[in-house]
């Protein structure tokens, strides 16, 4: 999945209107335009100087936490629309989420998965997944977690008129039936390899069947959410706030703080000059530019984790000159990466040439990781062999469009660099720049890809498998924007989803990873670490991308 | 002209205006690209029978006008329908965030009017050194966007100084959000307040080279009430007039001064959710801008003619 925190402001130009009297029609008109060219008295943010860091060390973890507070402030980009678990599938919500709600497995800080609401999951047969729960967990409401509840809240994720984010997970699913008090089966229509990987996110998370009902229609948005997490949800001041509280009858090691509290904080500059100034004690998805600001304030520690996330060059038309894989190869090598991770990343981030991160590959051995990383298209630069490539291809001054945006700079710098890299080996690179609210639409609307030939994507992994990503090049896929198509490779995928050991089905995902590379469906740029900040006061949060779905903020406690 | 026709006829107007404001907004947002369906889902693929099921909850696959007629025929009932995104009825979402942007509107409101008169008087009465004084900040002020003035104020009075919050609009009681507000209602005020005292200073030179303003000080009226009386009520109505002006930029501006201080009120709102293709949200705080413009405009014609004798119900002076 795709998100980059937004940034908002726009230049407009316009001229100041005339005012007297209108008539309607003119006035309504009026209006739209005035606000359009008063925006000019208000126009955009001036751009901050980038400021990156060198030496960039990833931490496994955070200092433990020493003690107890009451409270601590954490900062988050936007704000989430609803705490529905259903639809939580982007960073603010499953920030906040993860500490509320709990699901069947649990992701670790390590990235791996163990038990969670479920004390085990067996598989009796490949199309047979049995979850047996962990006896007297107690919801937020005080009522005991039964496998009633369990099958209701996996129900309302494959409810169509619900519209559940994570409903593609339960694809293949047939059934989940009560087997058992504390007992739920799961029966697949095919094997499904990934199914149990994503129990662990919020694809899994287990509600009070009970809580929803009596929620209603405004369930996620008002009340409680009926979980069962180390904290429950206090306060929600809509747009500029949510507050938790720590919940006494957690069935495991409870929150070392009373309170954690969310502040929305839109505006990059504002989001660091809360942490500066300590009305915020700490975020995740700190923005690059404010890297070097916040590590050498004094006021805290910037910390840089496992991020399973890819920086790419999304190519969305293969019916123009992309479609000749030497012009895509050619791109690949023109492509200056080191200069766009000390840039766009603000220097925190490694180049790739891998479309995967090599966390993903975790469980792999190292056999298997050599053919999935050995013998990759090359990341440094060959400006000469890359301009005899696109000659080769007939490609000299053919045009191409990239789409670029003001949303991070890991969009709008990745864009000038892939412009520079194609007018330096006879392209002709068009930045067809769009505003941050429609770029969003490039991911969802085939309309809005019309006329673009590839854009900036950062993509992150939602399990720790490599599948996860590879899965897009399926013909059909959701993210296959260039409508690739080959037989084989979708043969391959559905092998690797049907195969449960994880080093048999890694041996697949390592042919995939090869073709995908090698045909540079997508041109892979940078791994982008995640980055964390924690002031003096506090410590203890995990510094991978695991704090989607682990509750994190029951290990954030004080430092000293 | 009478008073029932001006009312009935403003009326009108106002009712045509939101009319066709609503029908442009809901064009423009119909036409934009993706589809709120996608947006739900997240960025998901999502199997047919999802889509297909909120299309169907949300009527998203009807013909243009159909969509349109329905919507309009359910808030004339007083039915905004539920936002797509946030999942909850508009009129919550709206009664969550609308009362911070007012507070911050009023508050510059407030600050424009003080400061932007109190400038553009003493200019224009004192000249002078304390005029070029005047039109020196003034030009600096109105030079000034307000996502820099913001971004400023921020540096200087919340992280240096530590004065107020960088951002956020509080969450305690009035007193915590004034506090919070302040920077950002500066913010929104500056570029109106040099704008404001220009039109006050220069309406006022207007009035004090008058022949009435001659023929009061030549009986010997004492300057301060020459001033007050005759010069800044004679040029009350050209400041007037920019009301509408001033209101209408507080409106728009507040977009970005929200996002510059994450204040999360109805414009931060509305930029999300053009994003998202929520059309019942969008659609609900354009009708709530377009209407706060008007109503704005229609105080602005019910006072004229209370400061400014030359001008009667329904007519604009064409000082303007």
């Amino acid at each position: 999945m795709t998100t980059t925190p937004p940034r908002t402001g726009r230049r407009f130009r316009g001229q100041r209107g005339q005012r007297g009297r209108l008539r309607p029609v003119a006035a309504a008109a009026t209006a739209v335009l005035t606000a359009a060219s008063l925006l000019a008295a208000c126009s955009g943010p001036p751009k901050e100087k980038a400021g990156g860091v060198t030496d960039v060390r990833l931490s496994v973890s955070t200092p433990e936490a020493a003690g107890e507070i009451d409270s601590f402030t954490w900062a988050v980009y936007a704000e989430p629309p609803t705490l529905d678990y259903t639809v939580a599938f982007d960073y603010p919500q499953n920030t906040v989420l993860s500490n509320v709600c709990e699901s069947l497995m649990r992701w670790t800080p390590g990235l791996t998965t163990e038990p969670g609401l479920a004390q085990k999951a067996s598989n009796p047969d490949p199309t047979t997944w049995v979850y047996d729960l962990r006896p007297g967990v107690r919801f937020h409401d005080g009522k005991e977690m039964t496998a009633d509840d369990v099958v209701f809240s996996l129900g309302r994720q494959r409810d169509p008129d619900n519209a559940a984010a994570w409903a593609q997970v339960f694809q293949n699913v047939a059934s989940i039936t009560k087997t058992g008090p504390l007992q739920v089966t799961v029966k697949l229509g095919k094997p499904d390899s990934q199914f149990p990987q994503y129990m662990a996110t919020a694809a899994g998370v287990v509600v009070s069947k009970a809580a929803v009902e009596a929620a209603g229609k405004d369930y996620g948005t008002t009340g409680g959410l009926g979980c069962t997490g180390p904290f429950q949800l206090g306060t929600w001041n809509k747009g500029q706030s949510i507050e938790l509280q720590r919940f006494d009858g957690y069935w495991g090691t409870k929150a070392k703080s009373k309170k954690a509290v969310f502040r929305v904080l839109t505006d990059p500059s504002a989001r660091t000059n809360a942490m500066l100034s300590g009305e915020a004690d700490g975020g995740y998805l700190i923005p690059t530019e404010s890297y070097a600001r916040l590590k050498s304030s004094g006021t805290g520690t910037l910390y840089f984790g496992e991020g399973l996330s890819t920086v790419n060059v999304n190519v969305t038309n293969m019916r123009g000159p992309l479609g000749d894989i030497r012009v895509r190869r050619a791109l690949s090598l023109a492509l200056d990466r080191s200069g766009f991770v000390k840039a766009g990343l603000g220097g925190a981030g490694t180049v790739t040439n891998s479309l995967t991160t090599r966390a993903a590959w975790a469980a792999a051995p190292e056999r298997t990781l050599k053919t999935a990383f050995d013998s990759l298209p090359p990341t440094g630069q060959d400006i000469e062999k890359a301009r005899a490539l696109v000659k080769e291809a007939g490609a000299d001054g053919k045009t191409l469009t990239v789409a670029t945006s003001s949303i991070g700079q890991d969009v709008s710098l990745l864009a000038t660099a892939v412009q520079a890299a194609g007018t330096r080996i006879g392209l002709d690179i068009q930045l067809k720049t769009i505003a941050p609210n429609a770029f969003t639409a490039l991911f969802t609307d085939p309309q809005a890809r019309e006329g673009i030939d590839m854009f900036p994507l950062t993509y992150y992994d939602s399990i720790t498998d490599p599948l996860d990503l590879l899965q897009n090049f399926r013909t059909g896929a959701y993210m296959n924007f260039a409508g690739y198509s080959d037989p084989g490779y979708d043969k391959l995928v559905d092998e690797a989803s049907a195969v449960y050991p994880v080093e048999q089905r890694m041996d697949i995902e390592a042919k995939l990873q090869h073709h995908a590379s090698e045909q540079l469906l997508w041109i892979p740029v940078a791994e982008w670490p995640t980055a964390l900040f924690m002031n003096k006061r506090i410590t203890g949060a995990p510094t991978t991308i695991s704090y989607m779905y682990y509750p994190w903020a029951a290990d954030v406690g004080a430092a000293q | 002209m009478s008073f029932v026709r001006f009312a009935v006829r403003r009326v009108a107007e106002m009712a045509a205006t939101l009319l066709t404001a609503s029908f442009v907004v809901f064009g423009a947002m119909y036409l934009a690209p993706g589809n709120p369906a996608s947006f739900l889902l997240a960025g998901r693929s999502a199997s047919p029978e999802a889509l297909a099921s909120i299309n169907a909850q949300y009527h998203l696959d009807d013909p243009f006008l159909v969509r349109y007629f329905r919507w309009l025929g359910d808030v004339l009932q007083g039915d905004f329908g539920r936002s797509i995104t946030y999942r909850t009825d508009v009129s919550r979402l709206l009664a969550d965030r609308l009362p911070t942007t007012l507070l911050l509107i009023v508050m510059s409101l407030v600050v424009v009017v003080a400061v932007g008169l109190l400038l553009g008087r003493i200019a224009a009465v004192r000249g002078g050194a304390t005029d070029s004084a005047v039109l020196v900040t003034t030009t600096f002020a109105v030079g000034t966007p307000s996502f820099v003035a913001a971004v400023l104020l921020q540096g200087l009075f919340a992280v240096n100084l530590g004065w107020f919050p960088s951002s956020g609009a509080g969450d305690g009681g009035l007193g915590d959000m004034l506090w919070h507000l302040t920077l950002p209602s500066v913010a929104l005020a500056l570029y109106l307040i040099g704008m404001l005292a220009r039109v006050t200073r220069s309406a006022m030179l207007e009035a004090l080279d008058s022949d009435h303003v001659t023929v009061a000080r030549s009986r010997g009226v004492p300057e301060r009430q020459v001033v007050r009386r005759h010069v800044f009520r004679n040029s009350l109505g050209t400041v007037l007039t920019t009301g509408g002006l001033i209101v209408s930029t507080l409106l728009v501006c507040t977009i970005l001064v929200e996002t510059a201080f994450s204040i999360g009120g109805i414009g931060q709102l509305l930029e999300l959710s053009t994003t998202t293709k929520d059309f019942p949200t969008v659609q609900a705080i354009s009708l709530i801008i377009v209407a706060l413009f008007m109503a704005v405009n229609l105080v602005v014609d019910l006072l004229l003619p209370l400061v400014d004798p030359r001008v009667t119900l329904g007519t604009r002076s064409a000082a303007v």
